[in-house]
């Protein structure tokens, strides 16, 4: 099992847009993925499960991983969340 | 999992339940908070009797306690709420609109002890408060899974992301039943038998669908199509089909899942493209509330059919 705390920065917190990124990101992996907020726990690969945690901006989450590729998705969901889901949102704007 | 519950939660929207109660004194420790289910009725300890005074769960005061304390003189009265609030007390109800005098409240305020009335008689406000503490306190576990009620029958889907749960609840709302919560379902052991699951109230009636995206259940089906908690009474747990695995062929033995230390029947149903899930929960739960009415078809078969070997044995 790995695990890392990461502390929500994004203004508008996790929404639906960004719920998505964190899921399509988790699906790339086989193993188990957790978001934990406050002691619930949601499934990182499931959407509503996400949104379910309502995170806000300034949450402290732990993102806990399980299975063969478990560094791997921490650290990719982690940094994701870490840079305010950056890459995909300026996309978006261009759209 | 630590519960906060404080004392103003009571004065707010308690739901279905209303406590009808008002504040009368102690407003400074509203904020207070309830760490302990109970409740007291303090007549002995008014009497002068400590021993076992539980400070620290709600206090009740009935007629009893109102006309113990109506027909003390003023310095009795000083001096037994002396004594009284001389404990940490939690906080302080009088039923039947008695409202305490002033001496009362001044040792309230004093104190910080919040004072309240309700226009309820003891035995009715007391059974509401027990209703909303248990619920309050009540273990609660937050489960992956979809919930269906289905011919009565609360039923819990639990299995991997991506087995088509949703897709399964779905088909279900279509034939008519009632779905109750996707992917997050609050589970709450109201009593020692019994456990109500509910959902999230941020995601209420919304499901997520591969392909369609979210959705939402009551604005499609119709308000028929929903409800807002049930009864787990079966857990239907779904996986992929393993050709290496042995699944249940006779349904002889009764398997359960724990949740919350209750154990709640449960089947295992192997998915695979092409099989209808769907009429499969449906039956499942049509033989679920057969066994609840005691009948147990697969013990029963197997019985006439010892019975009738038995008696080809003997030769008749």
């Amino acid at each position: 099992m790995t695990e890392r705390e990461v502390v929500v920065t994004s203004d508008a917190g996790v929404h639906a847009r960004p719920a998505m990124m964190i899921v399509k990101e988790a699906m790339k992996y086989s193993c188990e993925v957790k978001l934990i907020k406050d002691d619930v726990e949601a499934d990182c690969k499931s959407i509503m499960s996400v949104l379910g945690l309502a995170i806000i901006s300034g949450s402290r989450l732990i993102v806990r991983a399980s299975g063969n590729d478990e560094a791997a998705a921490v650290a990719s969901i982690v940094t994701m969340i870490e840079n305010n889901f950056r890459p995909n949102e300026s996309s978006a704007q261009k759209n | 999992m630590e519960k906060r519950i404080r004392v103003k939660n009571f004065l707010d929207d308690t739901g279905i339940i209303d406590l009808q109660i008002r504040l009368v004194a102690g407003s400074s420790g509203i904020d207070r908070e309830i760490r302990v289910g109970d409740i007291n009725r303090p007549g002995l300890t008014l009497a002068g009797f400590y021993d076992f005074f539980a400070y620290d769960r709600i206090q009740i005061f009935g007629l009893g306690e109102s006309a113990f304390l109506r027909q003390l003189s003023e310095t009795q009265k000083r001096s037994v709420l002396e004594k009284f609030f001389s404990y940490e007390v939690l906080c302080c109800i009088f039923t039947h609109d008695e409202e305490p005098d002033r001496i009362f409240l001044e040792f309230a305020d004093m104190h910080g002890v919040p004072v309240f009335v309700t226009k309820k008689d003891t035995t009715k406000f007391t059974s509401s408060l027990v209703y909303l503490l248990n619920e309050a306190f009540a273990p609660t576990v937050t489960l992956h899974g979809t919930f269906v009620d289905v011919y009565g029958i609360g039923v819990l889907l639990i299995g991997k992301s991506g087995v088509g749960k949703s897709e399964c609840a779905l088909e279900l709302v279509e034939r008519g039943h009632r779905f109750i919560s996707d992917d997050v379902v609050q589970i709450k052991r109201v009593d020692e038998q019994i456990l109500m699951g509910s959902g999230s109230p941020l995601l209420k009636h919304h499901m997520e669908i591969r392909g369609l995206g979210i959705i939402n259940v009551k604005d499609i089906f119709g308000i028929r199509s929903v409800r807002d908690r049930k009864r787990v009474e079966l857990v239907v747990m779904m996986e992929e089909w393993d050709n290496n695995k042995q699944y249940d062929r006779l349904g002889l033995e009764e398997t359960t899942h724990g949740i919350l230390d209750i154990q709640v029947p449960s089947i295992m149903v192997p998915v695979r493209p092409g099989r209808n899930i769907p009429i499969i929960v449906e039956t499942a739960a049509l033989n679920q509330r057969l066994k609840k009415l005691g009948i147990f078809t697969a013990r029963e078969l197997d019985r006439n059919l010892q019975e009738s070997l038995k008696r080809e044995g003997i030769g008749e």
